[in-house]
C-alpha cells in the first residue's frame, strides 16, 4: 500500500466509511461552479447506465474554489434516471468533496484521486476535467470499460477538436512523445483519462509532486509513465471536446513552460529507452468514431506574428545560443518575410524543438528562461499553422499534423546526436 | 689619523656586515616562505581547477552569461582557468606578504598589517560585484522575456534599465565595502538613483504621456482581446 499520509484526516475518515469500491471517477476543480454540475451529472449517469451493479465513488478534488464549486458538486443530481435511459443504480454512488493538499495545480488534485483509488482498492478509475461542456455518461463507459473489462491500464482520450484548438498538443507534445516513445497516443495531454488501480498505485510511488508534474505537467507525465512502463495503453474516442471559456489569467508562457518542461524532464529520465525507438505504432482505439460540429474559434493572427517578430528582434542573442546556426539563420529569414508570404516549415519547427531539447539537456542557460524564450517561436509556428489550415477540412488538418509527426520521426537521429554529444548531461 | 680613519671605516663596515647578518636570515626566511607560498598556491590552483571542472563551472558561466561578458571584455581564458588564477595569486600574494613580515622592518610590517586588514574587504567587494553581475544578468533576461511574451513595448529598454539599476547598486555597495569615500559614494548613489527614477517618471508622465496612454490602452485592449481569442493551447 502506497504512503497516503499526505491525505487530510477528514478525507481518510470518509474513505474508510466508504470502504472498497469497484470504480472511481475523480474531478479536479478550481472555481468551476458554472460547469461542474453538468460534469457530476454526466458521471452519475455513466455510473447508473454502464456500471449499475458496481460500487462507485465520485471524488471532487478541489483547489480551494471560492465560487461555490464544492456546493455545486454536492447539489448536482440527475433527477430522473429514466430520462437518460438508465435504471436507478442498484448500489449507492458515494460522493466525496475534498480540498487537496500540496502545490496548487491539477497534479496535486490528481494525486489525491490516486490516493483515494489506492485507499478504496478501486479496480478502474477515470478523471474528467471540471470545465467540460461536452462530457456525457458515455465518456465514463469509454474511459473505464477498457480497464475494467479488457485489462488495460491506461486509456487516453481521443477527441474531435476544432482545428485551431490544442496547438501545444498538435505542434509539440503529440509529435514529440510519438517520435520519442513510438506510441501514437493522439491526445497525451487531453486531460480526461481512464486508468487501473495498479497504475494509480504506481503513480503514487514516484517522487514528482513538487515539480511541474504537480501543475500543468501531470497529463503528459501520466501518459509517458504509462507508455514507458509495463502497462497496457489504449485510447477511446469520446466525441467533441468543448470546454468552458479559458481562464484569461492563465499565462501562455507559463503553460508552455510547464508542459514543455515536463516533457523534457521525462525525456531526460527515459533517455535510454527512447533512443532505442524508431518509428511509431498505433495504440488500440475504443469507441465509435463520428464527425462532430465544432464551435468556431477566433484567432488573432496579426498579434501572433507580431509576437514572433518581436521575439526574433529582441531575443536574438538568446536564440543564437540555443539554436543551431543553420536553424537560427532560417528563423531570422522567415521572421523578415511579409505576412502574406509567412511560412514556418515543419522541418524548421522540428529542428527548433530538437535544438531546445538539446540546449535544455546541456544547461546552456537557466531552464526556466530557456523554455520561456520558446513562446514567440511557438506563436510563429501556430500562426503559420493557422494560415496553412485556414481552408482545410478536419481530415486535411490531421494530414498536416501527421506530416509533422513523420518529420519528427525522420529527424530523430539529429536529436540523438545532439543529446549524446560530449558536454551534454544534466 | 690614518689609523683612526681605518678604525672608523672598519667599524662602519662591521656595523654594515652586522646589519646584513642580522637582516639576512629574515630575507632567507622571506624567500623560503615565498617558495612555499608558490608551491601551496600552485597546488590550490590545481585543486580549484579540478573541482570547478567537476562541477561544470564553465557550463554554468555559459548559461549565466558570464562567459559572454568575459568575451566582450576580451578575456579569452575560460572562467575555470580564470578563477584558478585568481586563487593562485591571492594565496601567493598573501603568503609573500607574510614572508616580508619575517624581515622585521617596521615600515613593511605596518604596510603588511594594513594589507591583511584590507584583504577581506577587497574579497567581499569582488564577491559583491560578481553576485551583482550574475543577478543583473538573470533579472534583466527575465524582464526581457516577460516583456516580449506579454507584448509590452520596448522590452530591451526595460531589460537594460533593470541591469543598469542592479549594477549601479552593486557597484555602490562594493565601493562602500572598500571604504572609498563612503559618504560621497552613498550620497552620489542616492542622488543618481533618485534622478533616474524622477527622470523616468517625468519622461513617462509628461514627455511620453501619449505613449503611456497608448501603452495602457494597448495593455488593457490586449487583455480584452485575449478573452476573445478562443484558442485552447493545451
Amino acid at each position: 500500500m502506497p504512503d497516503l499520509s499526505f491525505l487530510p484526516d477528514s478525507l481518510r475518515h470518509e474513505l474508510a466509511v466508504v470502504g472498497e469500491v469497484d470504480v472511481l471517477v475523480g474531478i479536479p476543480s478550481y472555481n468551476n461552479a458554472r460547469t461542474i454540475g453538468h460534469v457530476v451529472r454526466a458521471v452519475q449517469g455513466g455510473f447508473a447506465k454502464f456500471f449499475p451493479d458496481c460500487r462507485a465513488l465520485l471524488l471532487n478534488s478541489d483547489g480551494g474554489s471560492r465560487d461555490g464549486t464544492p456546493e455545486a458538486v454536492r447539489e448536482a443530481s440527475v433527477g430522473s434516471f429514466e430520462t437518460i435511459l438508465a435504471a436507478h443504480p442498484l448500489r449507492t454512488v458515494h460522493r466525496i468533496v475534498t480540498p487537496y493538499h500540496g502545490i496548487p495545480g491539477k497534479g496535486s488534485a490528481l494525486r489525491t484521486v490516486f490516493a483515494a483509488a489506492a485507499a478504496t482498492g478501486a479496480r478502474a478509475c477515470a478523471v474528467v476535467d471540471s470545465d467540460l461542456r461536452s462530457v456525457t455518461p458515455e465518456w465514463v463507459d469509454l474511459l473505464i470499460s477498457p480497464v475494467l473489462r479488457h485489462g488495460y491500464d491506461f486509456v487516453a482520450p481521443l477527441y474531435h477538436r476544432h482545428k485551431y484548438d490544442g496547438t501545444i498538443t498538435n505542434s509539440i507534445v503529440y509529435p514529440l512523445t510519438r517520435a520519442l516513445y513510438g506510441a501514437r497516443v493522439r491526445q497525451p495531454i487531453g486531460g480526461d483519462f481512464g486508468f487501473s488501480g495498479r497504475i494509480a498505485a504506481d503513480y503514487l510511488e514516484h517522487d514528482v509532486w513538487s515539480s511541474d508534474v504537480a501543475r500543468f505537467g501531470i497529463d503528459v507525465w501520466m501518459t509517458t509513465t504509462a507508455i514507458t512502463g509495463p502497462f497496457k495503453v489504449a485510447q477511446s474516442f469520446l466525441g467533441a471536446k468543448i470546454h468552458d471559456a479559458k481562464d484569461p489569467s492563465v499565462d501562455l508562457s507559463d503553460m508552455l513552460m510547464q508542459v514543455t518542461g515536463a516533457v523534457l524532464a521525462l525525456m531526460d529520465h527515459h533517455a535510454d529507452r527512447w533512443k532505442a525507438v524508431t518509428g511509431s505504432t498505433p495504440v488500440p482505439t475504443f469507441g465509435f468514431e463520428y464527425a462532430v460540429g465544432l464551435e468556431p474559434v477566433p484567432v488573432h493572427l496579426a498579434r501572433m506574428l507580431e509576437r514572433f517578430r518581436t521575439g526574433a528582434r529582441e531575443l536574438q542573442s538568446l536564440w543564437e545560443r540555443v539554436l543551431n546556426p543553420a536553424t537560427w539563420t532560417e528563423v531570422a529569414r522567415i521572421a523578415a518575410a511579409p505576412d502574406h508570404a509567412f511560412v514556418f516549415p515543419a522541418e524548421l519547427w522540428v529542428r527548433v524543438i530538437y535544438d531546445y531539447a538539446i540546449a535544455w539537456r546541456r544547461g546552456r542557460m537557466d531552464r526556466e528562461h530557456l523554455l520561456r524564450s520558446l513562446t514567440p517561436l511557438y506563436l510563429g509556428r501556430t500562426a503559420a499553422f493557422v494560415i496553412e489550415a485556414r481552408d482545410a477540412s478536419a481530415d486535411d488538418v490531421e494530414g498536416i499534423i501527421e506530416a509533422l509527426c513523420q518529420q519528427f520521426e525522420r529527424d530523430k537521429p539529429y536529436l540523438i546526436g545532439g543529446w549524446d554529444e560530449p558536454g551534454g548531461g544534466s | 689619523m690614518t689609523s683612526a680613519f681605518s678604525e672608523r671605516l672598519m667599524a662602519s663596515l662591521d656595523a654594515f656586515l652586522e646589519a646584513v647578518l642580522r637582516f639576512l636570515p629574515g630575507i632567507l626566511v622571506a624567500l623560503l616562505i615565498m617558495v612555499v607560498g608558490l608551491l601551496v598556491a600552485w597546488v590550490l590552483k590545481l585543486i580549484v581547477t579540478g573541482a570547478l571542472r567537476a562541477a561544470r563551472f564553465d557550463r554554468y558561466c555559459d548559461g549565466s552569461g558570464l562567459s559572454l561578458a568575459l568575451g566582450r571584455a576580451d578575456v579569452r581564458t575560460s572562467p575555470t582557468v580564470l578563477a584558478a588564477r585568481i586563487v593562485f595569486w591571492l594565496v601567493f600574494l598573501s603568503l609573500a606578504v607574510a614572508g616580508f613580515s619575517a624581515m622585521q622592518v617596521a615600515f613593511v610590517n605596518q604596510l603588511i598589517s594594513e594589507f591583511f586588514l584590507y584583504l577581506p574587504r577587497l574579497v567581499s567587494a569582488l564577491l559583491i560585484l560578481m553576485l551583482g553581475f550574475l543577478l543583473a544578468n538573470f533579472l534583466s533576461r527575465a524582464a526581457l522575456l516577460g516583456a516580449v511574451n506579454t507584448g509590452i513595448p520596448s522590452p530591451r529598454l526595460i531589460s537594460v534599465v533593470v541591469r543598469l539599476l542592479i549594477m549601479v547598486l552593486s557597484f555602490a555597495m562594493a565601493l562602500e565595502q572598500l571604504r572609498i569615500a563612503p559618504h560621497i559614494v552613498l550620497a552620489a548613489f542616492i542622488i543618481a538613483f533618485g534622478a533616474v527614477m524622477l527622470g523616468l517618471a517625468l519622461a513617462f508622465g509628461l514627455g511620453g504621456r501619449d505613449v503611456a496612454k497608448r501603452t495602457l490602452e494597448r495593455q488593457l485592449g490586449d487583455r480584452q482581446d485575449e478573452n476573445e481569442d478562443g484558442i485552447s493551447h493545451l
